[in-house]
């Protein structure tokens, strides 16, 4: 009796704690229409500032606690929603979720940056682990208490705001119709920012009071996740009430306490099965939430893409392999590896691009299904021993088709509901992968051991004479496979299959009242898509030769997909520039960066920091996504296109590369200064073509514009207009030499007299 | 047997009634007008017959059958089809692509390209679209957006179908060759209902108009009926034309 109060309150606790974690989210959501993701972050960072506080710099509790939930908590949650938040009306879901994704990931690069993870903390409990009270023979420590009774604090706080204050009820308004909302009299964006002040708040109180409960070891990826596991108990609540998500909560917290105190010895795996508890409850509630009613399009999204010709496609695909060969001649066998990681980063990142791009439908598991392919391939499909084992050609088939079955039904439960359903199902996926397959490593197991001793050797691929064991074979083959999965992708996008799934992403109701059932469409896409997944991931996992856990991790699913939007999700060349940076090209610079802080000296600390930043910034990058939720691949082909006719200036820069590549082929220059002169003519050309070519680039409008001559210059290089006259002698106070002043703004256009009027302004002064 | 029947519809919105016990037929080959103020319910109709929205009571039935708990797209495949007031265009697509893809799903991958093609452009062709074919459907003005969304729905090759608000944003021009283009679908078996606040165009193209006022019917008659019903007078006409 005694043990089944104890775990009961151990339950309660951890309820508690969920419940606190998943109000605020809830609170976000409803009032901003923003589905926080980087929440867990924020809970994290706000137990790294506490710990910093009250440990690192020794400050009393309460000061510490007063500083982090009081100061910090209000001041990152204002900044979050002015900063950035405010910015995605009008965007797509995708957008949305993908910024929240980019903010979390920052504050963990953040917070790794400057707590470094090498170095242990521990966060104790409040009061200590002695300071208790015993009731009915249960040891109830004193932190315990706080939470519980905190818990009760803020729900009856939140019930009183929402239903007995002018603000709370506008915050039930704001989402529902921000319009009228503005109509009664209330601010919607004061509304929006009050909830994330308070959703903030809360996620920091959540972050201090769940680590100590945690066991006490700060590490920012695992807090980060934790906080996560509250997501569970906001689907109680459909993500609307509060009442349910604190029951939610409750449920969550006991279920798994009793589960950890009740399971039998012989159930070696039920530590993981516990960690990976909220995702499978996740995944029920997703079961069985009532069917959403089917909606139009919501907002008009800013979101536009332009999808190339199959043919087009085709052309770019060779020039892309024929690029990738002439680049292969300038690298060292480590980096044309590093190289064709990229890649196969690129074909998981194109899963997103038909998925996403195409079908506005979201995957946050991008790398778990990797891990599907990659351990059914290990399973089936290699041949030989030591040195001289190999993939197989059917072993890469059936991972594929493994990895698109395991897909569909991991979709299944969400098909029925709104996108943001399947990407939380996706994630929960993404828990499950993590704590239950890649953890399952020996025969006691659930599953008998499907990860054999936590590392999988995965040979390179070999088909007939295609051997990839030779790194430059690799890394074309790869490449081959990407441009023949890119063109394929486009050819669907391009053919009626295509059509349907623009015509559901861009409006599900008026898609059905065409005569499409919209499950099975968006179960084939998810199908297809985690297929490529699969792909790339067996791909990824025999170019790494031999795979961990760590190699499959939860949070390079996010950065791939963030990666791949600030690339353009709606674009191939989007997704081969995601996987490029995600496999390669960050690790590329941080570890030159580190290589160089280990060479030099008395700069080491420079570099080390210039990696962090380096982090940070692709974080900021995706961030700054709602800017431009199109993505840097529409802006690029924009550009470009416009500069088409200006031939001479295109084949110059041709030229002109070409000659930097014989340097560097040459080794008159280094790669790094290759890079560089490459990205740097990329930039120009677009902008020496308008300078030199303007009748072949600019419309007739803007070369109708006339140039701005210099202010000082005008009256000598250029007369003064009757209107610079006239304002002239107005500021001057000079009698008007010429009639009927209000005739100016008729005969010119208003903005013109504007403008001089500021000239004359700046001329007078 | 109507091509349409409506018996009896209540839609209400948690303590408010939208729709209050509304019954009505739409016959092929017909064109029947559903007239009344914003706000009266016309939209939720629409959504009750087209499976966007539950009724709390009452039934759909479409030749005789009841389809009241039959999926939208399954309704569409028996042959109804509709616009939306507020454009529900597919604008990641070009104007001929919007319309082209309510082909692709109506026949599955089995019909050839090349049919599906000259259909696309026959169907262009009688809604007076081929000159923005190939733009961008967010490029064009409303008016003409919403002849998409007509196109869109034509492609599908229906039997009954239901415009919200058709003609609002047309120019006068347009409407008018917009109500030859429904008077000549209609004389070819159409079943047609149109909400529409151009007056004029209801009662040029209609045979039976419904008022409807707070959610329930409160005429039906022919043109010249409804224009002389005192209720209808007091309720709506009174209203909207001084308006």
């Amino acid at each position: 009796m005694d043990t089944f109060l104890t775990f009961t309150v151990l339950g309660l606790v951890l309820g508690a704690v969920y419940a606190i974690a998943a109000s605020g989210l809830v609170l976000t959501y409803n009032t901003s229409g923003v589905f926080n993701f980087a929440h867990g972050a924020q809970a994290m960072l706000g137990a790294f500032m506490y710990w910093q506080f009250s440990v690192g710099w020794g400050l009393p509790v309460w000061l510490s606690v007063v500083l982090t939930v009081g100061v910090l908590g209000p001041v990152m949650g204002a900044a979050l929603y002015l900063l950035i938040m405010r910015g995605l009306r009008g965007t797509a879901e995708v957008t949305k979720i993908v910024v929240t994704v980019a903010v979390l990931l920052g504050f963990v690069y953040l917070s790794q940056w400057i707590w470094p993870p090498e170095e242990a903390r521990i966060l104790g409990l409040f009061f200590g682990s002695n300071a208790s009270i015993e009731v009915f023979g249960v040891v109830i420590r004193a932190h315990e208490i706080i939470c519980l009774v905190l818990a009760v604090a803020i729900a009856v706080g939140l019930r009183l705001l929402f239903h007995r204050t002018r603000v709370g009820v506008a915050m039930r308004g704001v989402v529902d119709d921000p319009d009228l909302l503005q109509l009664t009299g209330h601010d919607p964006e004061r509304v929006a920012l009050l909830s994330w002040v308070m959703g903030s708040v809360l996620a920091v109180l959540a972050g201090i009071l769940i680590t100590p409960i945690g066991g006490g070891a700060l590490e920012a990826n695992a807090l980060t996740l934790l906080v996560i596991d509250a997501f569970a108990a906001a689907m109680f609540g459909r993500l609307r009430s509060i009442p349910r998500t604190f029951v939610g909560a409750i449920v969550l917290g006991m279920s798994a306490t009793y589960l950890v105190g009740y399971a039998p010895a012989s159930w070696t795996w039920v530590g993981n099965f516990r960690a990976t508890l909220p995702m499978i409850i996740l995944f029920i509630v997703l079961l069985v939430l009532p069917q959403d009613r089917l909606r139009g399009a919501a907002t008009r999204t800013r979101e536009r893409y332009a999808v190339p010709t199959v043919r087009r496609a085709v052309v770019w695909g060779v020039v892309l392999v024929v690029a990738v060969w002439l680049l292969a001649q300038l690298m060292v066998p480590g980096s044309i590896t590093t190289f064709t990681l990229g890649m196969t980063f690129a074909v998981m990142a194109l899963s997103l691009t038909l998925l996403t791009g195409y079908a506005g439908e979201m995957n946050l598991a991008t790398m778990a299904f990797a891990a599907i392919g990659t351990i059914v391939a290990f399973h089936v499909g290699i041949v030989g021993a030591g040195l001289a084992s190999r993939l197989t050609w059917w072993g890469v088939a059936f991972g594929v088709l493994a990895t698109g079955l395991v897909g569909g039904l991991v979709a299944l439960p969400a098909l029925r509901l709104r996108g943001l359903y399947l990407a939380l199902a996706t994630l929960a996926f993404g828990g499950f992968v993590a704590n239950m397959v890649l953890r399952d490593i020996n025969e006691s197991g659930l599953f008998g051991g499907i990860f054999p001793d936590g590392n999988l050797l995965v040979p390179p691929l070999k088909v007939g004479p295609v051997d990839l064991r030779d790194p430059l074979t690799a890394l074309l083959t790869v490449t081959v496979l990407f441009a023949v999965a890119a063109v394929g992708v486009i050819a669907l996008r391009r053919s009626g299959y295509g059509r349907r799934l623009a015509a559901m992403k861009d409006s599900p109701a008026a898609t059905a009242m065409l005569g499409q059932s919209l499950v099975p469409l968006k179960l084939s896409v998810f199908v297809i898509s985690t297929s490529i997944a699969g792909l790339g991931g067996i791909l990824m996992s025999s170019t790494l030769g031999s795979v961990s856990a760590e190699s499959f991790p939860v949070l390079g699913s996010l950065s791939l997909l963030m990666l791949t939007v600030v690339g353009g999700i709606g674009y191939v060349s989007g997704a081969l520039f995601g996987g490029l940076m995600a496999g390669a090209g960050v690790v590329a610079v941080v570890a030159s960066l580190n290589n160089l802080a280990a060479g030099s000296e008395g700069l080491s600390n420079i570099y080390s920091t210039l990696a962090s930043v380096f982090l940070v910034l692709t974080a900021l990058v995706g961030m700054g996504v709602g800017e431009n939720p199109s993505g840097r691949a529409h802006l690029v082909t924009a550009t470009w296109r416009r500069i088409a006719p200006a031939r001479p200036v295109l084949i110059g820069a041709a030229a002109l590369e070409a000659v930097f590549y014989l340097l560097a082929l040459f080794h008159v220059i280094g790669n790094w200064w290759f890079a560089g002169l490459t990205v740097a003519l990329f930039a120009c050309t677009p902008r020496i073509a308008r300078a030199l070519m303007p009748s072949a680039v600019l419309t007739a409008e803007e070369l109708a514009v006339p140039r701005p001559v210099p202010l000082e210059q005008v009256g000598l290089d250029k007369p003064f207009t009757e209107e610079q006259r006239d304002a002239v002698d107005r500021e001057l106070g000079l009698p008007r030499h010429r009639p009927a002043p209000s005739t100016i703004p008729a005969a010119a256009p208003r903005a013109s007299t504007v403008a001089t009027r500021q000239e004359t302004a700046h001329v007078v002064a | 047997m109507s091509l349409l029947e409506i018996r009896g519809v209540t839609v209400r919105f948690g303590g408010n009634t939208a729709v209050n016990d509304v019954s009505l037929e739409v016959e092929a080959g017909t064109i029947t007008g559903l007239i009344g103020p914003n706000g009266a319910g016309k939209t939720t109709l629409f959504n009750t017959v087209t499976g966007l929205q539950r009724p709390s009571a009452g039934r759909v039935l479409l030749d005789g059958d009841d389809i009241t708990r039959v999926p939208p797209a399954k309704r569409a495949r028996r042959g109804m089809a509709r616009t939306f007031q507020r454009l529900e265009l597919f604008l990641s697509l070009s104007v001929r692509d919007n319309v082209r893809v309510a082909g692709d799903i109506a026949r599955g991958g089995s019909r050839r390209r090349a049919d599906l093609a000259a259909e696309t452009d026959r169907v262009l062709e009688l809604t007076g679209l081929t000159d923005v074919a190939d733009r961008d459907v967010s490029d064009i003005p409303t008016g003409r957006a919403r002849v998409v969304e007509v196109a869109r729905a034509l492609m599908t090759s229906p039997r009954l179908l239901l415009l919200d608000e058709p003609a609002s944003g047309q120019t006068e021009h347009e409407t008018d060759a917009f109500a030859q283009m429904l008077a000549g679908l209609a004389a070819d078996g159409l079943g047609i209902c149109l909400v529409e606040h151009d007056l004029p165009l209801v009662m040029r193209l209609c045979s039976t108009i419904h008022v409807l006022d707070y959610g329930a019917l409160i005429a039906s008659g022919t043109p010249a009926e409804v224009q002389q019903d005192p209720g209808v007078v007091a309720a709506y006409i009174g209203t909207e034309t001084a308006a």
